[in-house]
């Protein structure tokens, strides 16, 4: 089944057009991995299926149902959120109230204690940080919190934004770890990273895109073998 | 000593009126600290609240404690109508947009007061008495707009502690991006915020007439406009809870100065308390730029 479906997607900030036609679809438990050079727009991808930035033109549908036009608080209501680049914690805030303000939807609510469970089970250290502030933290524990506290929001489907920016390898090794876990949870994912061949390693389904647009699509060993790939990141 | 008895009671005036000026400044740094919006329009919702109270007491006999609560409905509608019908459609556009906008209902508010109550100074005498000190005496009305202050700021760092829009204000406030993947409807919370912010300002107008209870006038505000934005900065832009403890050291400041400059022969001190207040807003900020009470 289709948890995500775009088509001919447009968007862009002020007058400059980012996005000029994004088709791409995200099957229910599945890892599916956007890739590309800076600027090819895998972050306003991202934001525009989220609702962040308002889409110009194009369809997005969220399990069969229209949902391009609504707003991102209604989209974590029906079940979509996002675990934005550079984490967006409330650093003043405790790693507990970071976490129940993840659960901030009636949606959430209603599955509170599952959602503390899974979240402590996940991560167990942030179950010892919980009365820490959330900016004392190391970058490794922020992003786990930044991951725990999309998980509060009962989500059907993740929009990741590079989880794995700024940390050290190991952390990085960790944070597709648990990308892998929430598989098995029966999340289903939509990432955009940097690390193409980690992310290639643990994902079902990937799109490379390029000035906005498509350039290849395919299972990860079709883009394994893809030319684009070879010539965009390994420089033959 | 005449002279300590002065500094004293007047020290003692400036913690009371430092509560109030605390309070009057809640609002601009909760609408700044949210929407990133500066009042510049803000003595003109204080004057709101002065006229409330005046309105009120000279209509109806309302005791001006007791419009607190008018004031309060007043500011909130008012502040609701201005966000949905101006705010809401600038929120994107430059900060210097916003700026201009508050800039320009304050302009609005006061000239169509003017219009309706006209530019003549007015005012009420509220006498209820006063406690007796041996160095001076503390009129009952300014004990009361004090204790007002205090429990309305207790009450709402309560309510943003605990309950769940006051939380979500607190999100948007320390990460809006946040905020929006918790599910948050960003702009409610915007409207919410505003509103509270103008009710907040309106309602300290009226505490503010305890102080100066014939010091009504449609132009009265601007004084708070720039008292407020020192005290605002003082306590760390964008923070409610350090403009209210600023509010207590701008007040002590202010009054303290005066007492002091009193002594210098061939000074006018009340001309030069501003001076004084604003050179130590001068050196706070080149000493701890982030405001005083702003640790972040």
């Amino acid at each position: 089944m289709e948890m995500l479906f775009v088509k001919d997607l447009e968007s862009g900030y002020g007058e400059m057009q980012v996005l000029w036609g994004i088709n791409l679809k995200v099957e229910k438990g599945s890892i599916t991995t956007i890739l590309g050079p800076n600027g090819a727009g895998k972050s306003t991808t991202l934001k525009t299926i989220f609702g962040m930035i308002k889409p110009w033109k194009g369809v997005v549908e969220f399990k069969g149902e229209d949902a391009t036009t609504l707003p991102p608080h209604k989209k974590v209501e029906e079940g979509i959120t996002m675990v934005p680049e550079g984490r967006h914690l409330f650093p003043n805030m405790t790693v507990e109230e970071n976490l129940v303000l993840g659960a901030y939807t009636k949606r959430a609510m209603d599955a509170l204690d599952k959602s503390l469970d899974l979240v402590y089970s996940l991560f167990p250290v942030l179950k010892e940080r919980s009365r820490q502030k959330a900016g004392t933290l190391s970058g490794g524990e922020q992003q786990m919190v930044a991951i725990a506290r999309a998980l509060m929001t009962n989500p059907e489907l993740i929009l990741m934004d590079e989880p794995s920016q700024g940390l050290a390898p190991k952390l990085v090794a960790e944070v597709f770890d648990t990308v892998l876990k929430l598989r098995e949870e029966g999340l289903t994912i939509l990432l955009v990273e940097q690390n193409v061949y980690a992310s290639l390693e643990i994902s079902d389904y990937a799109y490379i895109l390029n000035e906005g647009r498509v350039a290849v699509e395919g299972t990860v060993d079709e883009i394994r073998e893809s030319d684009e790939v070879k010539r965009a990141y390994v420089g033959v | 000593m005449a002279f300590f008895e002065q500094l004293a009671s007047n020290l003692i005036y400036g913690m009371l009126l430092g509560g109030v000026y605390g309070l009057a400044t809640m609002g601009l740094s909760l609408i700044f600290g949210v929407l990133r919006v500066v009042n510049v329009g803000h003595g003109a919702f204080i004057m709101l609240g002065a006229f409330t109270a005046f309105w009120m007491f000279t209509l109806y006999s309302i005791p001006p404690i007791a419009s607190i609560v008018m004031a309060l409905v007043i500011g909130l509608a008012l502040g609701y109508l201005i966000f949905m019908s101006v705010m809401r459609r600038l929120l994107d556009a430059p900060e210097l947009s916003t700026l201009l906008a508050m800039f320009g209902i304050g302009i609005f508010i006061e000239e169509l007061a003017k219009f309706f109550w006209g530019p003549d100074y007015v005012g009420y005498s509220w006498n209820i008495g006063g406690i007796s000190f041996p160095i001076t005496e503390i009129p009952f009305t300014k004990i009361c707009a004090f204790i007002s202050s205090i429990i309305i700021a207790a009450l709402l760092y309560i309510w943003f502690q605990r309950t769940k829009l006051g939380k979500a204000i607190r999100a948007v406030v320390e990460d809006r991006e946040g905020a929006m993947v918790c599910g948050v409807d960003v702009n409610r919370i915007y409207a919410l915020s505003f509103a509270l912010g103008i009710g907040l300002t309106v309602l300290s107008g009226v505490l503010v007439t305890l102080f100066t209870p014939v010091g009504i006038n449609v132009y009265m505000g601007g004084d708070y406009t720039l008292k407020a934005f020192v005290i605002a900065v003082l306590g760390g832009l964008g923070s409610p809870w350090g403009a209210f403890y600023a509010g207590f050291i701008f007040g002590l400041l202010e009054n303290g100065s005066y007492t002091l400059l009193g002594l210098i022969p061939g000074v006018e001190p009340f001309g030069l308390t501003r001076f004084v207040s604003f050179a130590g807003l001068l050196v706070i900020l080149l000493v701890k730029p982030t405001g005083l009470l702003g640790g972040e």
